[in-house]
């Protein structure tokens, strides 16, 4: 504290060099380093002039969305705005290194120390910072691919883009919340929302369940010590992991067909059970969507199970065995903490898979069957209704806003088993 | 002091910025003067056989180059969206009638000027789809609509049912026998809608000036209902299995046809040439008439040529739209794609007579109607066929399931206005 004090009054040269750098590079010219000082003016005007036309049009059409038709597309404009944002942190983030680097060297200065050449912060840059220099181009990359879509359709949930606001005959407007405050106002929707919202809870919990259960099941079974043949059964339930989900699908419900499907035609009729309805009852297709998803969903956690299996120490299953325990204790006390301890993110992820599960609700019965009074199928789960409901009348804003209200749900579930878990603890 | 550095630098820029704002001329408006000597014209997937030899005489006498790519007519639209903005679109496409309201609500297709003499070549309703309050937004190259296949194998001409009724009872024996008779998709409301609006049933009335009122709709009158209640006592007879039902149920009935199951189906010329690959030699037949008398009607498709509101040479484009859609060009595009022209002179022309598809399409479309080109439309389809599939598998009654899918209509008609 002391030192700090009777340091201040010779930090002239810290704050003149940090208030030059307002213009990029003359802080560090005035810290008489030169090459250094020239790059950063030289990067800051490139920066500034190739950017300045999207800097333009970008916070101008991020603002307005358009003013005239048919020469603005609301929706390029947005993109062409967020993309500007996006370049305008990374260029706050550098012209804030910049001052920060005016700032250390004009400090060094006051200090009495040696100012560092371009060659040795080239060095620097090369040694003390050489994990930023490596993960940069993707972060950058990043930052286009993964943030700037989540921007976007967070983006959209607060404008009016629909049919009716479309280029090139009309504009797009930020309307704030109105599209959230319009899901919860129509009655269409509200009526259906939590009904929807209940079976999608269920099939999440079940289906996920299910498929854990068996894999773990599936995975202690094979990996008895008796067991012969041990690789044959590994490739056996393996397989339906082997062929593409959708293909899986598709045959299923050709299989689970009321009339002509050979589950009713061959196999029920062999066991001289009656015909079941399993596409036109939900109750049964929600019986058969539970099934096939298990059927699809085992194998991989039986993988993944099976690997942990080999990594318990065996001395623990003996120290159980001198102690008399039996098969059960030592499932329930050994193998199956070690199994949920390392497996926890495996299993939640398993749990976010199944909830936005579009592929197996839609491909198998389109959600359906038709319900009376209602705007979604008898099993229908929140994505394939937000689907069915706005994709297919072009109701783009009302979309992303179902979606993020979807994410807000699943992230939060997800963070806070995440955070209950054990696995990511030791990080 | 670092920090009000760093303020005092953020807020600089920032002013800069508010200095630099939006001035209003950095795009030009005015895209007409670019003087482009060629245009692109998407066609049909697997059509544009039809077009090519028109095109090539248009191309020597007009003095521009015509680039033809083919592009399934249902997804051009979608298509437009990005490429016309982009500037890669074409300048001429090709889609279905249903399409028309939402691609005139976005602005994405250039009105025309036709008079009123061309209009009247073209089959009256097949124009109507094109003409959307008081404008006309393109020309009609062909119609389609719903006819019957029959197995001629299983079913002679002589001795085809011509009522529904017979239909019924031909089936309940065909059924006795482990067979089908007659098949349809009368869970959805594009194969069922032609009973309902024979019995009285609509789905949007038209006001005095003949714009469609979404407010008006006829699928829960009296008629609609006796028609739904008709519809379900073929399934009730089980002549219509379960397994038809449903999204998927289009490929079950399709697989019966073809592999010589059913009897006979109702279904829509894209099938002439699929069943024929099967190897099935079937007839074709108008639909049957109901037990009121009248003929069952059924839906019109009409595809149209449009132009492309991104289309940078307009008035080329829409020359050429008229060129391929005279009379001339329509019948040598029919005598390549066996599409019936929508020329009112043709369709009763002995090449479409000689065609046997396209004769049935001809003679059906007496009694075919448009499904309504607007954008409300979109609303109808799901209710509707929830309220038909719920009828038809008996989980509740005709009247309420119908009164349902209105008031699901009218609500998501209000909610998906501006």
């Amino acid at each position: 504290m002391a030192q700090r004090i009777e340091v201040k009054p010779q930090r002239r040269h810290a704050r003149i060099a940090a208030a030059l750098s307002i213009i990029p590079g003359l802080g560090q010219l005035y810290n008489r380093q030169w090459v250094k000082g020239i790059f950063y003016l030289l990067v800051a005007g490139l920066y500034l002039n190739g950017f300045a036309n999207l800097f333009n049009m970008g916070f101008w059409g991020l603002i307005t969305l358009g003013t005239e038709v048919p020469r603005d597309n609301s929706i390029f404009l947005l993109a062409e705005g967020l993309i500007a944002v996006l370049v305008l942190a990374i260029g706050i983030l550098f012209y804030w290194l910049n001052l920060r680097d005016a700032y250390k060297t004009g400090e060094a200065i006051d200090n009495g120390e040696a100012v560092i050449s371009f060659k040795a912060s080239f060095h620097n840059v090369m040694d003390r910072d050489y994990p930023y220099l490596m993960v940069s181009p993707g972060v950058l990359l990043l930052v286009f691919t993964v943030i700037f879509p989540i921007l976007f359709s967070f983006a959209l949930a607060f404008t009016n883009y629909n049919l009716y606001h479309m280029a090139p005959a009309n504009l797009a407007d930020w309307v704030g919340l109105k599209t959230f405050a319009q899901i919860f106002t129509v009655d269409i929707w509200r009526s259906t929302f939590f009904s929807v919202l209940g079976w999608t809870v269920i099939w999440t919990l079940v289906a996920s369940t299910l498929s854990i259960v068996l894999g773990i099941f599936f995975a202690v079974l094979v990996h008895q010590k008796d067991l012969k043949f041990k690789k044959f059964w590994r490739i056996i339930l393996v397989l339906p992991w082997a062929v593409p989900g959708f293909v899986t699908i598709l045959v299923f419900a050709g299989m689970f067909n009321d009339s002509f499907g050979a589950i009713n035609t061959t196999i029920l009729h062999a066991l001289g059970i009656k015909a079941i309805p399993w596409l036109t009852e939900a109750k049964w297709t929600k019986v058969a969507l539970l099934t096939i998803q298990g059927w699809l969903g085992f194998p991989y956690i039986f993988i993944v199970t099976t690997g942990v299996l080999q990594s318990i120490p065996e001395d623990l299953y003996e120290a159980a065995l001198m102690d008399g325990a039996t098969a059960m204790q030592k499932f329930r006390q050994i193998t199956l903490p070690f199994i949920m301890m390392q497996m926890m993110p495996i299993i939640i992820t398993q749990y976010t898979f199944n909830f936005n599960n579009f592929n197996i609700i839609y491909l198998f019965n389109s959600g359906g069957p038709a319900m009376p009074n209602s705007t979604a199928g008898g099993t229908d789960i929140l994505v394939s209704w937000i689907y069915k409901l706005t994709l297919k009348s072009n109701q783009y804003a009302l979309a992303a806003a179902l979606t993020i209200l979807l994410s807000v749900f699943v992230i939060a579930i997800a963070l806070w088993q995440f955070r209950r878990s054990q696995a990511f603890k030791e990080g | 002091m670092k920090k009000s550095v760093l303020i005092a630098a953020v807020s600089t820029l920032g002013l800069l910025l508010a200095a630099c704002g939006p001035s209003n001329s950095s795009k030009s408006s005015d895209t007409s003067a670019t003087k482009t000597k060629s245009l692109t014209v998407w066609a049909d997937k697997d059509k544009s056989d039809g077009i090519k030899s028109a095109v090539k005489q248009f191309e020597k006498d007009n003095n521009v180059k015509v680039k033809i790519v083919e592009k399934a007519y249902a997804d051009q639209l979608e298509s437009l969206r990005l490429d016309g903005p982009a500037g890669s679109g074409p300048d001429i496409i090709t889609i279905p009638s249903d399409q028309i309201g939402t691609a005139t609500t976005e602005g994405l297709l250039k009105p025309l000027t036709v008079s009123k003499a061309t209009q009247k070549q073209y089959t009256d309703s097949a124009m109507q789809s094109q003409i959307v309050k008081g404008k006309v937004y393109g020309l009609p190259r062909t119609i389609e609509t719903t006819f019957l296949y029959y197995n001629k194998k299983l079913l002679s001409e002589k001795d085809l049912p011509k009522t529904t009724d017979e239909w019924l009872t031909y089936s309940k024996q065909q059924v006795a026998a482990g067979k089908y008779g007659l098949l349809a998709l009368w869970d959805q409301v594009y194969y069922a809608g032609g009973i309902l609006s024979s019995y009285g049933g609509y789905i949007f009335n038209k006001d005095a000036k003949g714009n469609y009122d979404t407010s008006d709709i006829g699928l829960n009158n009296a008629g609609a209902v006796k028609a739904a209640t008709y519809i379900k006592s073929f399934y009730d007879a089980g002549v219509f299995p379960k397994g038809i039902l449903g999204d998927q149920g289009i490929n079950t009935l399709d697989s019966l046809f073809t592999e010589g199951k059913a009897a006979a189906v109702i279904s829509g010329p894209w099938n002439i040439q699929p069943y024929k690959k099967a190897g099935i030699d079937y007839g074709v037949a108008v639909l049957p008439t109901l037990p009121n008398g009248k003929h069952m009607r059924s839906y019109i498709g009409v595809k149209s040529w449009n132009v492309s509101s991104y289309s940078k040479n307009g008035a080329m484009a829409e020359k050429l739209v008229k060129y391929l859609s005279n009379k001339q060009n329509l019948l040598t595009a029919f005598k390549k794609t066996q599409e019936v022209p929508a020329v009112k002179s043709l369709v009763n022309s002995t090449a479409v007579k000689n065609s046997i598809g396209a004769e049935t399409v001809a003679k059906q479309s007496q009694y075919a109607e448009l499904t309504p080109s607007i954008s409300a439309m979109d609303q109808v389809w799901d209710p509707a066929n929830n309220a038909l599939q719920v009828i038809n598998t008996g989980k509740q009654a005709p009247k309420t399931a119908l009164d349902n899918a209105v008031k699901t209509i009218k609500s998501a008609i209000k909610a998906n206005k501006k």
